[in-house]
This record gives C-alpha cells, structure tokens and sequence, in this order.
C-alpha cells in the first residue's frame, strides 16, 4: 500500500483529497502546513507528498526544501492554485506542478505516473 | 543815234513797277522789256549774283563796281572771257553793276547786235533804271528777310508759348522738332538725350527723314561732348546734297542733348549761317525747359515709383493679414495661392505650389489656384471687380466659401519631380534657391535649353499639360518660378503664369513677388509645424490615454489574481466533493441532478478564473518569428466546426508573400481566435465572415494587416469606446474578456488596432503588427 502525505491549510482540500486518494486504494496521511508535514516527514515515511504552496507559517517552497534536506528520493508533486510558478517547477526541485482543479484527474493521473502505477 | 524820246516814260513805268506790289520776278521781266522795247535793244537782262562765274569778265565789272560800255568809240578789250560768257559779246552792249555800299544785286545787261554809241543822254538814263532795278530787287530782298525773320520769331514766341504750357517730354520733343523744321525749312530733325547713369545720348524724338548712319551719330557725340554747334553741307553720292546741323542742349552748364536738323528743303540744300544762328537761339530757349521737364518726369516718376512701392506694400500688409488670420496649412496654402492670382494682390493669372518632401527628395505638388480656361479667367475677373473691400476680407471670403476642385489643382496635386532632376526648372529653383523668370524663347535653341529630357518646357506635367490643353504650343507658355524659403531654407516652389491675358511677367514682379513669398514661406511652414505640433499632440495624448488603460489594467490584474487565487481554493472542495456526490448518488436520485449541477458550475467558474489568469499574463512569453497566416490557420481550426454548420458565408484572403512578425504563437493564437469566434456570434449563425491577411508599408516601414470582417449588428457607438475594457461585455452569459484580450495582445506586439464599426452592417476590426526586419541586409 503506498502512502500519501498531502499538505494543504485548507481542511476541506484536506479531506477531498483523502477521500479520493483512499478511494483509489493509497493511505493518506495530513498535514495542516509546512512545519507538520517536516514532523510527519520521518514518522509516516510517504512514498509522495502533494505539498500547497500558499500556506500560513512555513510555505511550500520553504517546506520543500527542507524536505529535499531529509528525503531525496520521496517524489512531490506541487498543487497549486497560481499557475505562474510552473515554470520554476525544476528549480526548487519538485517533480510535478498540478493547477488545482475541482476535477482530480490530472492530480491523479500525475500521482500514478511519479509511482509507476501506470 | 539820238536819245530816245521816251526816256521820260521809260523812267517813269521803271518807278512805278518798282513801286508796284508785282512779284519781283514780273517786276523785273516788265522793267526789262520796257527797256529792250524802248532803246530797241536785242536784249536786256539781269544777271543775278550766283550766276555770274568767278574769273569771267562780268566778275571782274562786279569787283569794280563800275559799269562797262562797250561801242563804236570804245570796243571790248577785255580778256579772260569764259565760255559761258560769250554770248554776252555783241557789237555794243552794257554792263551796269547793282549795288549800293553794303549788298551786290547782280549786273544789269543790255545789248544790240548793231554797232552803236551810247550818247551820254543814254548812259545817264541806262544808269537811272539800272538803280532803279537794284533798288527793287533791294527791296523786295529785304521784304522778305523781314517777312522771314517776322515769322521765324513769331514761329519761336509761339514754341516759347507753347513749351511753356508743357511738362510732358514726349509732347514737348514733338513741339520742337515740329517747329524747328518749320522755321530751318528742314527735311528732318532729331532730337538727342544723354542717359541717366551711362551717359550715352539716346534718340528720343525724330521728325522727318534723318541720316541715320554712324557717321551721324559720331557727329551727334562730338557736338555733345565738345558742346560746339556743328553745320555741314557736302555733296552725296548721288549728287544730292547732305547738309545738317546740330546743335547742343545746355542747361545749368551742363551738355544734356544734341538737336539736329537735315537737308533743307530748297534746292540746293544748304544751311546758311543765319539758320545756325536761329537754330541756336532756339536751342538756348528749348534747353531750359526740356531740363525742366526732364526733372519733372523724373520727380513725377519717382513719385509713380514711390507711390506704387506704398500701394505694393499696403497689399503686402493686407495679404500678410490675411495669412495671420489661421494656422490650418490647407488655408494657409489657399489664401497664399489666392493672394498671388487676385486682381488687388499680385495679379498673376495662375499660381501652383510645390513643396519639398526632404524624405524622399522630391517636389510634390500641393495646390493650384487659377481659372481652368480663358472664359472662366473673364467671368472670375468680373466678378472680383465688382467686389469691394481690401485684399484681406476679399481672400477671407474666397478661402471660406470655395472648395477648390479644378482641374489645375487635382492635376498639380499629382505631380511628383525628384529633386536630382536637375533639367526641370522646378527642381533647379529649390537647388539654387533663386528665382527663373522663363520668358518665351527667341528661337528653337533657347527653347530646347530651357526643356526638359521628356520634352517639356517646365520639366514637368504642368508644361505637358498646358501644351496639350491650353496652349497648344508650349513654345509661347511663359511662366516664373520662385522659390518658397522657410527659417533657412527653401521648402517649395512657387510656379506662377500668365496664360490667359499673356502679360509679360517683369523683374518688378518677380521682386515683388518674392517678397510676398518670403512672408507666405515662414506662414507656411508654421502652419506645417503646427500641423506636425498637432499630429505628435494627437500621439501624446492617445499614448497618455493607452497608458492610463495599461495602468489600470495592472491594477485590475493584480487584483484579479489575488481574487481568482482565492476563489479556486473553496472551488476544488466544492467541485470536487460534488463529483464524489455525483458518483456515489445513485442514478435515480433527484440529488445526483444536483451535484451534477455544482459540477457543472464550477468548471465554469474555473474556465472563467483560467480566463482572468491568462488576461492578467500568468503565461510566460516566448518569442519566435511567425507566420501569421499559420497562426490564423490554427485559431480557424478551433471554431472550423462553428464556421462549418450554419448560414456563415467564410471567405479567406491571404497575400502570397506576407513578412513574418515576431511575437508569440500562444497569444496571438487566442488573440485571433477570440476577434472571429466574436464575429461568429455575433451575426446569429447568419452572414459573411471574411478575414484577410496583407503586407501593409506605411512611413517606409513593413508591417502586416491582419482584417477581421462580420456582416453582423455592429457596435452600438456608446459601448464603441469600452470594448477593450475587460469584464465590458454586452453578451449576457460572457465575462467580456475577449476583446481586452486582443488589444493587450496587440499592445504587447507593439501593433495598432483599429475598428471600422458601421452598427447594424457589421464591423471589422484591423490590425496591424509591425514586420520582422528582412534579414538580407
């Protein structure tokens, strides 16, 4: 089973994307901002993260490479509601930059390909 | 021989014819018959002065002044008789000189072929009628110098009178030599004047016949200078005599002018001392008064001159008022042209203007102002002359109330002369920056100097076409052009005819001419600045204008991300759980309607926030050289389907060769999609859709032209003006953004946009992006 940590500091994508990724069978861990998911980071182990860039204290950018600090390996996919970062997506190192939309599929579609799922 | 017994009688008829008011001719032919009769002589004559040859034997009974008495007791002993003289020799005969102590009349001659002896009764009584001969021919020989001299100073009191009464030269030369011919008794006569300035003596007035040979006028220069009369009577050729006389003009002085007369009208022509003397006389009284009116014609015209200068310079006034009254370039233009053709300004019958076009070197003609025939040249004239006022309200009516529409003028406006083209007076008068006053050619070589290499006089069509229409033969048109100087330099050509009333065009007006001109040039190229000073005006406030847009628009999108930013958050729960809704709900539940309804509208909200986004440029730029055909192909293809069904006639025009423009595909893409999906609804699936792609050189620069044309309801004109404001729609279920869009595209690939809006016809939108550089220079 793999596992999914997914940062966001709106509880309600929080809990969308938990019922959908557990729907599709992976177990999903949360985490309300940047200084959480470092915490869950070493506990859970995900096998990928979906980190939100805009978020109170620590933002994604900032959490991201803290996380590339501990975890080289684990992908992340970048979901976001501005678009315009996407082209710096191989700057910071993330490996995939998602436009958050109502419909899920792309989000979904990304996930399957960074795990080798399809 | 006994005395005669009549001697009495005799002496008495010789007195009383003497006394007698006969003509002296009859006097003497009936004296002498009387005597031939009465001494019953073979004859009796009288031999006057000029008859008698000098060496002969009746000069020498002259010189002594002693008669001669030739008979029977004193034969002729006389020697040296000349041949001429024989036929005086007869067996007794007498020779009684006439004369008295100052004058010699001739000789008294009596002869008889029988030889006789003159009685002392008969010497006494001969002597008696020969005094008596004398005293008549005396008499009437000084009647008549009287007569003469009564007349010739009655003919001078007269002239004296009558040049008096003058002061005009040319009547006053007339009266003198009119006079003077009378009193000489001349064949002809000249008269004489130094130029002012050259000093050469000039005929001003001649009478009669005049030898008019170097000779003469040699002659005239030496009285002139030496200031000495001068006579001469010689023997022509053709044995007719040349006789003269001249004599100077002196006034204060000062030799101004010779008057000579020729060839007395007596035969044999000769002058004698006396007419010298009178000519004098006469000379000395004219010379004041034609001094006189020498200076008066000069005062009089200086004051002409003078006068005429204040009356040009008035106009000058009046038509410099005019040109201050506007600074609109075309009336400017107008009341210039105007000015220089009207009656009360310069008078010229036509004028054209040509300005240079420093850009591309060339003359381009700019206006014309002139009747298009002689007819229209009359009534034009007409009607001015019953105009009243001052040049300047004359000109203010004109401007305002005629459009010029003539031929001239639409013809001049077409004609263009490279500035290189040296041969055409035109050009060659902004290159020497001096006026040409082209006069009708003497002779066929003038002609072609002053042609040009296409055969015509002016080097233009202006010549071309005035020996087509107008003139008929070129040879004849007259023309002056001038040149039109700005601060420095010359910016045009002033061309100005007088085709229909062929006046001469002078140097006056050529002088004058530039001086309006001089006035009209820095007028003119006021105006023209102004008219720039206008336009970059224009540009300045339509670029405030654009960039209050731009700001306006920053700030609306910064705006708008943050909004759209936060709208699309609570909109992927929404969405999102409404799918989850959507799948979980069974098919028949009216709740599945619902959330299928939510979906629904979030993917709308969320296309119109991707919208928004792209409006406000999230997308990054990437700049390539495109095709703008291909991109118009791609965007065709995305509403092809649209295009395809329905009542929408397409029609597409594309250049072969269209420059390519740098910029990027994306957005122009979406740019040229939204101009056409806009023009496809708005015409209701009914009516033409035409988009055309062009090369467009505008200002020597390459851009292309892309037109985008509907047939459908147009703009309303209210909302013309916020069609590019985002959000400003007029469709009901649409966010407005399209159009913004296009002009921010547009914008950014620093291209214009125009529309041609005729609402309820349709309307089409024109762009126009500047051109990559051709990459072979």
């Amino acid at each position: 089973m793999m596992k999914i940590l997914v940062v966001d500091d709106e509880e309600s994508i929080r809990l969308l994307y938990k019922e959908e990724l557990e729907e599709d069978g992976f177990v999903v861990e949360l985490a309300k901002d940047g200084l959480e998911a470092l915490k869950q980071v070493p506990l859970f182990r995900p096998d990928l993260i979906t980190l939100d860039i805009k978020m109170p204290g620590l933002n994604g950018i900032e959490t991201l490479k803290r996380i590339r600090e501990m975890e080289r390996r684990v992908p992340i996919v970048m979901c976001s509601a501005y678009g315009e970062y996407k082209q710096d997506l191989t700057t910071w190192a993330s490996d995939a930059y998602v436009v958050k939309c109502a419909d899920l599929t792309e989000l979904k579609n990304t996930i399957r390909r960074l795990l080798r799922l399809l | 021989m006994s005395i005669h017994p009549d001697g009495y009688d005799l002496l008495k008829t010789a007195i009383k014819l003497s006394s007698s008011s006969l003509p002296i001719e009859t006097k003497l032919e009936t004296m002498l018959r009387s005597i031939t009769d009465g001494f019953q002589s073979d004859r009796s004559l009288h031999l006057p002065p000029e008859a008698i040859s000098k060496e002969g034997f009746l000069s020498r009974v002259a010189e002594r002044r002693k008669p001669l008495w030739v008979d029977e007791t004193a034969p002729f002993q006389e020697e040296g008789v000349l041949p001429e003289e024989r036929n005086l020799l007869c067996s007794s005969f007498a020779c009684i000189p006439l004369s008295d102590e100052t004058s010699f009349q001739g000789i008294f001659y009596i002869g008889f072929s029988k030889a006789r002896t003159f009685s002392s009764g008969e010497v006494d009584l001969l002597r008696l009628l020969a005094k008596e001969i004398g005293a008549a021919i005396r008499n009437d020989q000084l009647h008549r110098v009287a007569e003469e001299t009564i007349s010739e100073w009655t003919a001078l009191h007269e002239m004296g009178k009558a040049v008096a009464s003058t002061l005009k030269l040319e009547e006053l030369f007339e009266l003198i030599l009119n006079t003077g011919r009378k009193i000489l008794k001349a064949k002809g006569g000249v008269l004489r004047i130094e130029e002012a300035g050259t000093g050469d003596l000039k005929v001003k007035s001649r009478i009669g016949d005049y030898h008019q040979t170097p000779l003469d006028e040699r002659m005239a220069h030496r009285v002139y200078f030496s200031r000495t009369p001068f006579s001469l009577s010689r023997k022509g050729r053709e044995k007719s005599f040349l006789s003269l006389l001249c004599v100077p003009l002196i006034s204060k002085d000062r030799s101004f002018g010779t008057l000579a007369f020729y060839d007395k009208e007596s035969d044999p022509s000769r002058f004698d001392q006396r007419d010298l003397q009178l000519l004098l006389t006469m000379a000395n009284q004219m010379s004041c008064a034609i001094d006189n009116a020498m200076t008066h014609h000069e005062i009089s015209v200086m004051a002409q001159d003078h006068e005429k200068n204040v009356r040009q310079l008035s106009t000058l006034m009046e038509l410099n008022r005019a040109l201050l009254t506007t600074v609109n370039f075309e009336r400017i233009v107008h009341v210039t042209l105007t000015a220089i053709t009207i009656g009360d300004g310069l008078g010229f019958n036509r004028a054209m203007l040509f300005l240079v076009n420093d850009k591309d070197r060339v003359l381009e003609g700019t206006m014309a102002v002139g009747p298009n025939s002689a007819e229209e040249a009359g009534e034009v004239w007409s009607a001015f002359s019953q105009r009243k006022g001052n040049p300047s309200e004359l000109i203010a009516q004109i401007g305002s109330s005629t459009e010029n529409h003539s031929v001239l003028n639409s013809l001049v406006k077409g004609i263009q002369i490279p500035l290189e083209h040296e041969q055409c007076i035109l050009s060659r008068t902004v290159l020497e920056g001096r006026p040409f006053n082209i006069g009708v050619p003497h002779d066929e070589e003038e002609w072609l100097q002053t042609r040009c290499e296409r055969g015509c006089h002016l080097g233009s069509e202006v010549g071309c076409y005035v020996s087509e229409h107008l003139s008929r033969d070129p040879k004849i048109y007259a023309f002056a052009t001038i040149p039109l100087w700005g601060k420095g330099k010359v910016i045009g050509v002033i061309l100005v005819d007088n085709l229909y009333n062929r006046n001469p065009i002078t140097e006056e007006d050529i002088r004058y001419l530039t001086m309006f001109s001089n006035q009209a040039g820095l007028a003119i190229e006021n105006a023209m600045l102004y008219r720039n000073l206008e336009e970059v005006h224009r540009e300045l406030k339509e670029a405030q204008s654009f960039l209050v847009h731009q700001e306006k628009m920053a700030a609306l999108g910064e705006l708008s991300t943050s909004v759209a930013h936060e709208i699309r958050n609570p909109l992927v729960s929404i969405g999102g759980f409404a799918r989850r809704l959507d799948r979980t709900l069974p098919a028949d539940a009216s709740e599945k309607r619902y959330a299928q309804t939510i979906v629904k509208e979030v993917k709308r909200l969320e296309k119109i926030l991707s919208h928004i986004l792209t409006y406000t440029h999230e997308e990054p730029v990437a700049l390539k050289e495109l095709d703008l055909r291909e991109v118009m192909e791609e965007s065709l293809s995305m509403i092809s389907e649209g295009l395809r069904n329905g009542g929408i006639q397409f029609t597409k025009d594309f250049s072969e060769k269209v420059p390519r423009v740098k910029g990027d595909y994306y957005q122009l893409k979406q740019a040229f999609f939204n101009l056409i999906s806009n023009a496809y609804e708005s015409m209701n699936g009914k009516g033409r859709l035409s988009v055309r792609i062009h090369p467009l050189l505008k200002n020597g620069s390459s851009f292309v032209r892309v037109e985008v044309e509907d047939t459908g309801a147009g703009i309303d004109p209210e909302s013309l003006h916020h069609i590019f404001n985002p959000f400003y729609t007029t469709k009901d279920d649409r966010l407005g953004l399209g159009l913004s869009i296009v002009h921010k595209t547009v914008a950014f690939h620093q291209g214009q946009i125009e529309v041609n809006n005729h609402p309820g016809k349709g309307v089409t939108f024109l762009l126009t992006l500047p051109a990559q550089e051709e990459k072979q220079r």
